[in-house]
């Protein structure tokens, strides 16, 4: 589903002595099976701008287009039902939000509530369990014997379960290990890259951004100041830098090359991208040292 | 030259004016952990099996392994809030049992994951308050020790303010200031910097270790996390709960991709040096810093 944000801005509490402007005037495009990852500093804005593509929040004034549904600061919830089932959002620790005795009750649960058939759940249940990597033997555990990084598997099964086309994350991988982390952001990607799930990527983590996502938005108090592919929104470390921004590792270390008078083109964002232009320089250079 | 070894890992920097006497301090264990094992209710494999090492007054010792391996259970137990069954832990010469577990907890401040489940106070004074008003400190007492622990952590700013509207970093330099209030001699963090921004977890680290120094703290750090192990004079690794291995940073991350199975990442040198190996380069194999590293791709590029 393509995304657009048209002059968004949201404030909470609006017209209270309370009111607190998290949102001001964003507009963007994403196109349909996107992967946008959004970043900046805590209390940025970052979740309140998630938060509107599924309509738990409206916009105070603005306009938000995603596919054929249109969000104003006037629509109505019972307008946004068929929206949100399409938008799935996977919260931060998602697995605090298990409930049922079961593995395959929790997850069947959201189906369940849309009108599917238990059989049909419960068999939809049962291929979410596979899709995150967990086998059909665990349908019939407690969700709460699962180990942390089980338990957000099953979690994110629920949100699957519903069949998005739009998934929302929001900092998935915090505080799981970094076998956990690797393992998470690879089933993203091949729900993003197999079934073309619009992703929208929550995080602090440079390395994830460089590695996954096609897009990036940088926010910053309230305000989108950066919005564009990964290569135009990270090619410029000076100006992450002067943000307060984190420069993924291998431009780091890329530019710390250049200041020896390395040439890169374009600057390398990963250690993949880094070893490919070194290994060229290497092959360039001749082949009489190791 | 052995001394001199043990100075220049522990604090990193030598400064030459150390009595014998400091040195002998040094050298002391403050926690010794002799053959302990514990095992979850029923069930059939131990989280902790057979593990003994020690704790070495002053040092910051970093205790790794992927989630699951039995780590957290390890920090539990030095602190007595697991009953181990087989086994004994000494604390700065206690040996911990029911009857000196609260002396034993004297001596320790642990911060754990979630900043959220660790508060207790309305404000952000009374909650560094409260490990004081547990030990029937007085209040003239009191409110200086308070005041100081929020000026040590950056946060007199904030004294006033409700705990839930700060940010995650800010929430764990609150729970350090709760533990600075009451002086232990051992601070435990089960991966304290877990849920924090990077620059979050940045100040964090430079905050313990600022602590580390004026309160003459022994730090053992539980973690994921490369630069928080880093910052370590020593790092042991626990596997399915039985302590595999024991040595210096550098030691650790020249084991390169192996580090991912001992449940940490790899430092980016590793990661670049994995990368360069599939296009058929073959970087050096011990462990390189990046300053290292770019030394080494500058000279055999440029000597052609």
């Amino acid at each position: 589903m393509a995304i657009s944000f048209e002059h968004v801005t949201f404030t909470y509490q609006a017209g209270t002595p309370m009111a607190q402007t998290a949102l001001e005037d964003v507009s963007f495009n994403l196109p349909d099976h996107g992967y946008l990852a959004i970043i900046g500093h805590t209390g940025s804005g970052k979740s309140t701008l998630v938060q509107q593509i599924n309509a738990l929040l409206k916009p105070t004034s603005g306009t938000i287009k995603i596919d054929d549904f249109t969000i104003t600061p006037d629509t109505t919830n019972a307008d946004l039902k068929p929206l949100r089932q399409h938008v799935g959002m996977v919260f931060q620790f998602p697995e605090s939000q298990l409930f049922e005795e079961t593995i395959r009750k929790d997850i069947a649960f959201g189906p369940q509530n849309f009108g599917m058939s238990p059989e049909d759940a419960n068999e939809l249940a049962d291929q979410m369990l596979t899709t995150v990597g967990l086998d059909t033997s665990y349908a019939e555990r407690s969700p709460f014997e699962l180990s942390g990084g089980q338990m957000r598997r099953v979690a994110i099964a629920g949100v699957l379960a519903m069949r998005p086309k739009v998934l929302i994350l929001d900092e998935p991988t915090a505080g799981l290990d970094p076998q956990g982390r690797q393992e998470m952001m690879d089933l993203f990607e091949q729900l993003h890259r197999e079934q073309g799930l619009t992703i929208v990527l929550v995080t602090h983590q440079m390395e994830d951004v460089a590695e996954y996502a096609e897009q990036v938005a940088i926010m910053r108090e309230g305000r989108l100041v950066k919005f564009g592919d990964v290569q135009e929104a990270f090619g410029d470390p000076d100006w992450l830098l002067a943000n307060q921004l984190d420069v993924p590792r291998a431009a780091q270390f890329a530019q710390q090359l250049a200041k020896r008078g390395f040439q890169w083109q374009p600057l390398p964002l990963t250690a993949d991208q880094l070893a490919e232009q070194i290994a060229e320089q290497w092959r360039k250079r001749g082949t009489d040292h190791v | 030259m052995v001394n001199h070894y043990v100075i220049s890992s522990t604090f990193g920097i030598i400064t030459g004016d150390f009595y014998m006497g400091e040195l002998k301090t040094l050298m002391e264990n403050i926690i010794e952990v002799k053959h302990l094992s514990y095992r979850y209710g029923k069930e059939q494999r131990p989280a902790l099996n057979d593990v003994s090492f020690d704790v070495h007054r002053g040092e910051w010792l970093a205790i790794v392994g992927h989630n699951g391996s039995g780590k957290s259970t390890l920090a539990k137990s030095l602190d007595g809030l697991l009953p181990f069954t087989e086994g004994t832990v000494t604390v700065d010469g206690l040996e911990l049992s029911p009857e000196t577990v609260w002396q034993v907890r004297e001596k320790i401040g642990m911060i754990f994951q979630n900043p959220d489940n660790q508060f207790v106070g309305a404000t952000v004074e009374d909650d560094v308050a409260f490990g004081l008003e547990n030990r029937q400190v007085t209040r003239e007492d009191m409110i200086p020790r308070v005041k100081a622990a929020i000026e040590e952590v950056g946060m007199h700013d904030f004294a006033q303010r409700e705990p839930s509207s700060l940010s995650g970093g800010q929430k764990q330099r609150v729970a350090l200031a709760g533990i600075v209030a009451i002086t232990p001699s051992i601070l435990i963090l089960d991966e304290a910097t877990s849920m924090l921004d990077p620059l979050g977890r940045h100040e964090m680290l430079e905050l313990v270790s600022k602590l580390r120094r004026d309160q003459k703290l022994t730090v053992i750090s539980i973690t994921h996390d490369i630069d928080e192990a880093a910052n370590a004079d020593r790092i042991l690794v626990i596997d399915d709960g039985q302590l595999v291995q024991e040595a210096s940073p550098a030691e650790i991350f020249a084991l390169g991709e192996k580090l991912v199975d001992l449940g940490l990442d790899l430092p980016f040198t590793a990661k670049l040096k994995a990368a360069l190996k599939k296009r058929g380069i073959e970087p050096p194999t011990n462990y390189q810093t990046m300053a290292e590293m770019e030394e080494w791709l500058w000279q055999s590029l440029s000597n052609t």
